[in-house]
């Protein structure tokens, strides 16, 4: 299963998930008023009334308010959460009391963690997750996130305590793919709607209580108090069961995708088997946890493995599958040792021998459109390896600037100085007085050594700053969004580069600072967006070759590839505006139609065989824009050099 | 059907005060995640003191006092931070940290006006780059705590607005945080006001 099915089908997934709760709501509504009518005509009879007259005595209208009642509460309970966690995966970790590790930090263990996070999220193309501490000893983590752009991750304290890197990369990669499956949308979704449900047993203790408080109709208040009581968390056992039945089967995938992104099975299966052998397991004692167990890497609450209540499968059967061949011994938790594991050099030539072996074969894989659109949202072949090198590529002082709220805004403005002398000095001088103190210092700083990257390890840089960004509070970051644009306008035009570099910041941290867009996916075919198809691939096109008659042959390629009519339009210099309006309605494409659509582009882009700087980051910038993750392999080897 | 009414009515005002309780402890867990940068940042600060009063041990030997001075307030304000951190908006923690913070400041002026007399300790490379590292650290403090600042105002307003400010409280935020200004802040604190467009 690729990325845009397992989008496509976690998109269904909701909709029977909503369908179900349907269901379920309908068969509560039924229920409570089958109690309601019990209880009043047991009352009823109490004062000597028959069954039936106490029943007729009550008006018809009566049972619609109940309905009513019912299912606005229901729904009020349920919208509650679902407002309650609308900033999407931090709102998780925070509930669970989890601490945000900052990007500077310079503990070892923590700055190791940041480090495995950083590389797998370079690796699969997504800009990198916020990591944040829950201080638990259990070993655990999770991940949690209505999207990619939102998502974070959760680590306890005992995981970083006891697994070693390649465990912890294990882990790690296991969380990264139920970002990319979209299960962690899934499961946001799942909590709200069960909430709903153990809302009316709640409700239904509430009024049991009441009724024994209340002297009139006090026994009928506990008796449909009591019902409630049933209905609601009979409700919420068949809940959870539905509950449980999709983490159960989303673990194993999961399982097996880390071992496809690490290529090391023994770093996930070594993980498990730690968690078999520590005494605390993976249970989670805050009681937030319970809530969102089908989120942990490993079952969080203690409950009998193999019933059906069970948010994960047996660690056992966990292990089995990635070692057939395991002996069945768990591991007695050992602290290993933290210092020297840490380095980022050590470890390259750590991981599994033939990660770099493939790095070199890779050059020689062909790269073709059909492969770059199936790599989107995995991490496969050598990605991990290749993500390595360019993080390694990139000098460490531009890396700690990465990492550095403060810095991390001088790296992206320095990226953003013009070449040319007369106009990088107005910009300078705009930094000088539009930015904080220092800010401009720290330009001048980096400056050489930006100027010296390329654009895909500048691109990269930027994935890597992130959740550095994600520090500023609103005001800083309103303000450093405007230093941007003002930046990149500059010289009174915006070039492929400035463009790719304000889409991938808007994509990634709008949503984290003015809250998330909710898109939903309704354009069912190419053919009712050629227009825009059409514009953008003549953009693509015209940027690359410099010969007209290429430019139309690439432009043939990819047309043909998306089966579209349109004539090709030479685009003579970057127009930015038309590329957004396009996307914008390319986005609203539905996640299975999305690949035809990054194929038709690859096609233009690989015409002429190679992908050059501009087509490299152009369709970093498309892709990024129609929410397609792009592993770094695809565009990486070309050779590319600091162009426009 | 009264009752009906009453238990849906009853659910939307029981749902909206725990919103409101939620958003309050979501805003106060943001300003305190936001000093844990200033907690970094100033950290630092506080490392790099002792190498520099070290390397101006070497140069400067007649000025014990000045230097011991330094030490002996940069110990203070790590002792300050180590009670604002675990009490992030205080009034009482902000208020020490920022004073033991001055007294630093004034005892690293008073080094610095001394340093004048000594243009082969200025000219040591060592120092040069301790001190470069010390202003951009400084700078980083600086940028840190406007953030923090932002956050706890966002909480304040919100805790004194309405309706939250009648459950306030109730919900155990019976105060506004502390916000945290270091007497250099005017300079500093230069940053160009916002415009919101």
């Amino acid at each position: 299963m690729n990325f845009f099915e397992a989008q496509d089908k976690a998109k269904r997934k909701t909709g029977q998930l909503t369908l179900l709760f349907g269901a379920a709501v309908f068969a509560l509504v039924l229920l409570t008023n089958i109690l309601v009518a019990l209880a009043l005509g047991f009352t009823g009879t109490q004062a000597g009334l028959s069954f039936s007259q106490t029943l007729a005595s009550i008006p018809a209208d009566s049972w619609l308010w109940i309905s009513f009642g019912v299912i606005g509460i229901v729904t009020v309970a349920s919208l509650y959460k679902y407002m309650s966690i609308q900033a999407g995966g931090r709102a998780i970790a925070e509930a669970l009391g989890g601490t945000l590790i900052h990007q500077n930090i310079r503990d070892p263990k923590q700055r190791q963690l940041l480090n495995v996070v950083e590389e797998m999220a370079v690796a699969s193309g997504v800009a990198v997750p916020p990591v944040y501490l829950i201080n638990e000893s259990s070993i655990n983590a999770f991940a949690a996130g209505f999207g990619i752009d939102d998502a974070v991750i959760g680590i306890n304290q005992g995981t970083l305590d006891c697994l070693t890197r390649a465990e912890l990369q294990g882990v790690v990669a296991h969380e990264f793919s139920h970002i990319l499956n979209g299960d962690t949308s899934i499961n946001l979704r799942l909590m709200a709607i069960l909430h709903g449900i153990l809302f009316i047993g709640m409700l239904g203790y509430a009024l049991g209580r009441a009724g024994g408080m209340s002297r009139r109709n006090g026994l009928a208040l506990i008796a449909i108090g009591f019902g409630l009581l049933i209905v609601g968390y009979g409700g919420t056992f068949f809940g959870n069961m539905i509950k449980a039945a999709v983490s159960r089967q989303r673990e194993y995938l999961a399982d097996a995708s880390a071992v496809q992104f690490t290529r090391d099975p023994s770093g996930i299966a070594d993980a498990l088997k730690k968690i078999g052998g520590a005494a605390a397991g993976s249970t989670m004692t805050h009681p937030a946890a319970a809530e969102i167990s089908h989120m942990f890497f490993g079952a969080a609450t203690v409950k009998l493995a193999s019933s059906a209540m069970a948010t994960h499968p047996p660690l056992e059967q966990r292990i089995r599958a990635i070692e057939p061949n395991w002996n069945g011994l768990f591991t007695e938790s050992s602290t290993p040792p933290a210092g020297p594991g840490s380095s980022r050099q050590q470890q390259r030539s750590g991981t599994t021998g033939f990660a770099g072996l493939s790095g070199d074969t890779a050059v020689n894989t062909k790269v073709t459109p059909e492969t770059i659109a199936t790599h989107v949202g995995t991490l496969s072949d050598n990605s991990l390896g290749k993500a390595q090198q360019l993080i390694a590529g990139v000098s460490a002082g531009l890396t700690a600037a990465a990492h550095d709220p403060f810095e991390a805004r001088a790296l992206i403005y320095a990226m953003l100085i013009d070449s040319e002398p007369k106009l990088a000095q107005d910009q300078m001088t705009f930094i000088q007085h539009e930015a904080e103190t220092g800010v401009a210092a720290t330009v001048e700083r980096l400056l050489p050594e930006v100027l010296q990257s390329d654009h895909c390890h500048l691109l990269t840089l930027l994935e890597m700053s992130i959740p550095a960004l994600k520090e500023l509070s609103r005001n800083q970051y309103r303000k450093f969004s405007q230093n941007t644009a003002r930046l990149i306008t500059a010289d009174g035009h915006v070039a492929v580069f400035e463009w790719v570099l304000h889409r991938l910041l808007v994509k990634d941290l709008h949503p984290h600072f003015e809250g998330p867009q909710n898109l939903h996916g309704r354009i069912k075919t190419i053919r009712k967006v050629e227009d825009e198809a059409a514009t953008l691939l003549s953009i693509l096109a015209s940027h690359s070759d410099t010969d007209a008659s290429r430019q139309l042959a690439a432009y043939t390629a990819g047309a043909s590839t998306l089966g579209i009519q349109r004539r090709f339009i030479q685009q003579h210099s970057f127009d930015y505006e038309q590329m957004n309006q396009s996307l914008g309605k390319l986005r609203q494409l539905k996640p299975l139609v999305k690949p035809i659509l990054i194929k038709g582009c690859a096609a233009t882009i690989l015409a002429d065989g190679q992908v050059s700087a501009t087509e490299g980051a152009l369709i970093q910038g498309i892709a990024a824009t129609l929410d397609c993750p792009l592993p770094p392999s695809i565009y990486a080897d070309s050779t590319i050099t600091r162009a426009g | 059907m009264e009752l009906i009414i009453i238990l849906v009515v009853a659910a939307i005002l029981g749902f909206w005060i725990a919103a409101i309780y939620n958003k309050l402890v979501t805003l106060k867990n943001r300003f305190e995640n936001a000093f844990a940068q200033i907690e970094v940042q100033l950290k630092r600060r506080y490392d790099l003191i002792p190498n520099l009063v070290e390397t101006a041990k070497g140069y400067m030997s007649h000025e014990r006092e000045t230097l011991e001075a330094v030490i002996s307030a940069r110990n203070q304000a790590m002792a300050g931070l180590q009670t604002a951190a675990d009490a992030p908006g205080d009034p009482s923690a902000m208020q020490g940290l920022a004073g033991a913070e001055g007294l630093l400041g004034s005892a690293m002026g008073r080094l610095n006006v001394v340093m004048e007399a000594y243009p082969d300790l200025k000219a040591n490379q060592n120092m040069m780059q301790l001190t470069e590292e010390l202003t951009t650290t400084e700078n980083k403090v600086a940028f840190a705590r406007q953030g923090y600042n932002d956050q706890v105002t966002t909480y304040n307003i919100y805790r004194q607005s309405f309706p939250p400010i009648l459950f306030a409280n109730l919900f155990g935020h019976n105060n506004d945080a502390e916000l945290l200004e270091f007497e250099d802040s005017t300079e500093i604190q230069a940053a160009p006001s916002i415009s919101f467009t």
